[in-house]
């Protein structure tokens, strides 16, 4: 929950010092009334909720009842049963894995719509780019199934054409299978942003240096790319900590080498009903990226000059 | 008859102070014009007059009434405001009918109001069309067309010019003042611009962090301007050191590169006492003698060091003895006067009823 | 330049993939999802008009997308709204917990949902749960959408309305309300369309009556209901799409109304 850590961010740099002094402006009274109803909603059903697993993650389930002795057995069990950290450990990198195929793919399309679509056609693009993905989720994965199985689209038309004998079945059933089909599902997530940031650009900035003596790609490289980092880095988190929620995709492709931690989250609630359980791995899950991200963001603003 | 009465006026925006100890008298159909440079709180004195902002302490009151707690809804006072707020989604008419929702008249008595308020303005028939299809001028034009209909006691102009070209805005400028005649509503203009508040203006403030420096009509604003910062951004003006020896109804005076003069106690509008004084000369008051002129004003050598022909004028720095900045002066170029080259020796007149004391 | 059309003309292929064969299926005349086809018949579509189950589990999704809608829409132009008033306290944290479920796995939000309602309060899911938990996840789309209406509004067009003797309330209907009109329908459009097909919330929050995507899942299980399934599939991607056309056709006309050049898509 890399949110987490902004928002306490935030919440450090939002309280200026008039403020405190209790100087609010006619404009920021009626906006302090008017946020409040949205806010009110967001505490009771996200905050609180989201402060109560904390809790929970230190409860214990007895049986039908629930242990309310605060203790961190919930913890030593999850880093002591070697599924749980298998799960953990695969999600992180089923996760990185999409995120990086994902945002790889993605670049170019964005890159494409940016610079090389005329001003007037960019929308319609973005419009083409974004209905796959409001179309059914559960379908478009369950369909996958179909592109990729054994018998499936893939498969069959590649066979038709002559170009393999056998069918291929390194595609479903795995974490190939996972990959692929969250590539497809984030799609839109990782080429917005990219776009976003590349629309910004100042055309001007690519002039001055080709003008300056730099080739095409060395202006990409040193020009284009680091102004297009912030949209990069937006693009990774948006598609990375959402990856690490899903248990559907796991479930319909990846197979039992395919499973994830959302889906032991969901197990643990729903079917062997220990939400303290449950609690401790969806915490573990959230602390495990936004540490991931964390550290992301942190490597890149080191390295790659991205944003503050 | 007074219609509008600041006193005491002071806002705050956190910690920075916007307006301070503002005190203000503007009188039924008066002209009148803010003038300062850019954040000096021009816009925020105008929208504590409207209502958009509340004042931390002092009053407003407007025809006698306080206006402390009444909405800008409530006060007899509208806006034409800088970006103009011309409602996109509304038509010519609709625009400028929109403040009538809830006057007391029929639907015909409406729609002849809107027909001579766009007439008035000069956008007579076209009443039909699209908000978003009109220029900058008519936008000014249909916000000025909407705020008058409503018949206010005062018309308040937050730099409604500034967004027009220069040919435009100086036919608005006209058109403005004659609307103005017609109509016989106090005008309140914020302006950023000195030669707009010079030509259109019965009276002007000049403000300086969130301060009025000097209020006073066009011509005393130019001609006796109380400190050196109202001087220097009114027009152009030439400082010079001097010492006042003695004060009365004449003050004496020895201006540096000058010597010795006495003037006359309205020309130091600003309090002096004797010692040293800043003292502002006009380039205009001053001029060069051409071979073989005379005048029966004072004289005094110089050398020219700078020309810069604009036309009709030509502007010149000169140097004299004993003043360490050159002297600007402009002339006319009137027939068979030379243009004088960088370097030629020539003597200028002046005249001591022409020099300003300034205050500090 | 050649090579890059080529890539995003490949790419929007992959992307339509799913959706292309979808209809394929849906009228193919087997029993199972696989190729060759085998001719061409509504009889799956006849089958969904004969069943109750999934069209009460149609129906409960409709009722939640509907309030979800008007909730998260409702809420979404308060904050908007709110967003363009000057600063007060903690204001940007305030922003940042509504919009937090953005970036939030939405089994996270499921969960701890699920745990209060259930476990703290002894509370039945019901409708009601999962239309809480989406109206939550909608907001910030709502919002998103919202706040470009808002903020392409000059703030004196409020100022002139009250200047022109409106009070507060008449100067928001009579102006700010028409111009961010498309929002508020692209708004809607967009908060029915999430809820409509989110799944994983409401597999986690539904009471005794499924939604439709619970429902669905349930069949994914039982091969002889796939064709029925891709018929369903087919009538919703058709409605989304008509939906998020409305909604990108009233986003551009609120754009033009507004007197602004379009700068891209929803998100
Ligand atoms: N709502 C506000 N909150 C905080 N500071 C403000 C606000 N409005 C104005 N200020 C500050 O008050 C000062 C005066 O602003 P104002 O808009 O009155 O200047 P102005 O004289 O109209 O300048 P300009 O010629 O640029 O329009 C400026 O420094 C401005 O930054
Ligand atoms: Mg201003």
């Amino acid at each position: 929950m890399p949110g987490f850590f902004v928002l306490l961010r935030i919440v450090l740099q939002g309280i200026k010092p008039d403020m405190l002094r209790g100087r609010l402006t006619e404009s920021g009274k009626r906006g302090l009334v008017l946020i409040s109803p949205p806010f009110a909603y967001a505490l009771l059903l996200l905050a609180v909720p989201l402060a109560t697993i904390l809790l929970f993650s230190f409860w214990t389930q007895d049986y039908l009842t629930i242990d309310t002795t605060f203790t961190f057995s919930n913890y030593t069990e999850a880093f002591g049963d070697p599924l749980y950290m298998a799960l953990l450990r695969r999600s992180l990198l089923i996760a990185g894995a999409v995120t990086v195929v994902t945002v790889l793919l993605a670049f170019p399309i964005a890159y494409f719509v940016s610079f090389h679509v005329q001003p007037s056609r960019k929308s319609l693009w973005l419009f083409l780019i974004t209905i796959p993905f409001w179309t059914s989720y559960l379908i478009r994965v369950f369909l996958w199934k179909v592109i990729l199985g054994y018998n499936g689209v893939l498969n069959s038309s590649l066979i038709g054409v002559g170009l393999i004998d056998e069918p291929l079945s390194f595609i479903l059933y795995n974490a190939n299978a996972v990959v692929i089909t969250l590539a497809h599902a984030f799609a839109p997530f990782a080429i917005l942003p990219i776009f976003v940031a590349l629309e910004k650009i100042d055309r001007s900035l690519l002039e001055a240096s080709l003008d300056l003596g730099e080739t095409r790609v060395t202006t990409f490289l040193r020009v284009t790319l680091p102004l297009a980092m912030p949209g990069v880095v937006a693009a990774v988190l948006i598609v990375f900590i959402p990856t690490i929620g899903d248990y559907v995709t796991p479930r319909l492709v990846g197979g039992p080498d395919g499973l994830m931690i959302a889906n032991m989250i969901q197990t643990q609630f729903l079917k062997l009903n220990n939400a303290p359980m449950g609690a401790t791995l969806a915490i573990l899950a959230m602390l495990s990226v936004t540490a991931v991200s964390l550290v992301f963001i942190w490597l890149n603003r080191r390295w790659l000059r991205g944003p503050k | 008859m007074t219609l509008i009465q600041l006193s005491g006026v002071n806002k705050h925006f956190g910690d920075y102070h916007a307006l301070r100890d503002i005190d203000l008298e503007i009188q039924q159909g008066e002209f009148f014009s803010l003038l300062g440079p850019s954040g000096c709180g021009k816009t925020t004195l105008l929208r504590t007059i409207a209502g958009f902002e509340d004042v931390g302490s002092g009053s407003i009151r407007i025809d006698g009434r306080d206006m402390k707690g009444v909405g800008p809804n409530l006060r007899p006072t509208n806006m034409v405001f800088q970006s103009y707020a011309i409602f996109p989604h509304l038509s010519v008419a609709e625009n400028v009918g929109f403040g009538l929702r809830r006057a007391d008249m029929t639907r015909d008595e409406k729609t002849r109001a809107v027909g001579e308020a766009l007439e008035m303005v000069g956008l007579g028939g076209y009443g039909g069309r699209a908000a978003n299809a009109l220029s900058g001028g008519q936008r000014q034009r249909v916000a000025l067309a909407r705020a008058l209909i409503l018949k206010p006691k005062v018309l308040l102009l937050d730099e409604p010019l500034s967004a027009l070209d220069k040919k435009i805005r100086e036919q608005m400028q006209v058109e403005l003042i004659k609307l103005q005649r017609e109509v016989g509503i106090t005008f309140i203009l914020v302006t950023h611009d000195q030669e707009e508040a010079l030509v259109m203006s019965d009276r002007i403030a000049v403000m300086f962090d969130g301060g009025i420096g000097q209020m006073d009509d066009p011509e005393t604003l130019y001609r006796r301007p109380r400190s050196k910062r109202v001087a220097q951004f009114i027009g152009m003006m030439n400082f010079l050191d001097g010492e006042v020896a003695a004060t009365g109804t004449e003050i004496e005076v020895t201006v540096q590169g000058l010597g010795r003069c006495s003037v006359a106690a309205e020309q130091a509008p600003g309090a002096v006492a004797p010692g040293p004084v800043s003292i502002g000369i006009r380039p205009e008051t001053l001029s060069l003698l051409f071979e073989g002129e005379t005048t029966t004003r004072k004289e005094v050598a110089a050398v020219v060091d700078e020309v810069v022909y604009y036309g009709d004028m030509t502007y010149y720095d000169v140097r004299v003895d004993g003043i360490e900045k050159p002297l600007t002066l402009s002339m006319k170029n009137l027939i068979g006067r030379p243009v004088l080259d960088v370097g030629t020796q020539t003597r200028v007149a002046w005249d001591e009823r022409s020099l300003v004391l300034l205050g500090h | 330049m050649r090579g890059l059309r080529i890539y995003a003309i490949a790419y929007l292929v992959f992307l339509y993939a799913p959706i292309f064969l979808l209809p394929l299926f849906a009228f193919n005349d087997a029993d199972i999802i696989a190729f060759p086809l085998s001719g061409f018949t509504t009889h799956w579509f006849e089958e969904l008009t004969r069943n109750a189950a999934l069209q009460a589990a149609v129906r409960n999704s409709l009722i939640i997308a509907a309030s979800t809608a008007v909730l998260s829409t409702i809420l979404g132009i308060c904050a908007a709204r709110a967003a363009t008033m000057a600063d007060w306290p903690l204001k940007r944290p305030m922003m940042g917990l509504i919009m937090l479920p953005l970036v939030l796995p939405e089994i996270i939000v499921a969960v701890s949902l699920l745990v209060v309602i259930v476990q703290v309060f002894g509370l039945g899911l019901s409708n009601a749960t999962i239309i809480a938990a989406h109206t939550l996840i909608c907001m910030p789309f709502s919002i998103a959408v919202l706040n470009g209406a808002f903020q392409n509004l000059d703030p004196a067009l409020e100022e002139a309305a009250l200047d022109l003797g409106e009070s507060r309330w008449s100067a928001f209907r009579l102006v700010i309300l028409p111009l961010v009109m498309p929002g508020i329908i692209s708004s809607l459009l967009i908060s029915f369309t999430i809820s409509l097909d989110e799944f994983i919330i409401a597999f986690f929050l539904s009471g005794a009556n499924p939604t439709m995507p619970v429902y669905i899942w349930g069949l994914l299980r039982f091969p002889g209901q796939l064709p029925v399934v891709m018929a369903m599939g087919t009538i919703l991607v058709a409605l989304s799409i008509i939906l998020l056309t409305i909604a990108e056709l009233m986003r551009r006309r609120g754009l033009k109304r507004a007197g602004l050049k379009d700068t891209g898509g929803f998100l």
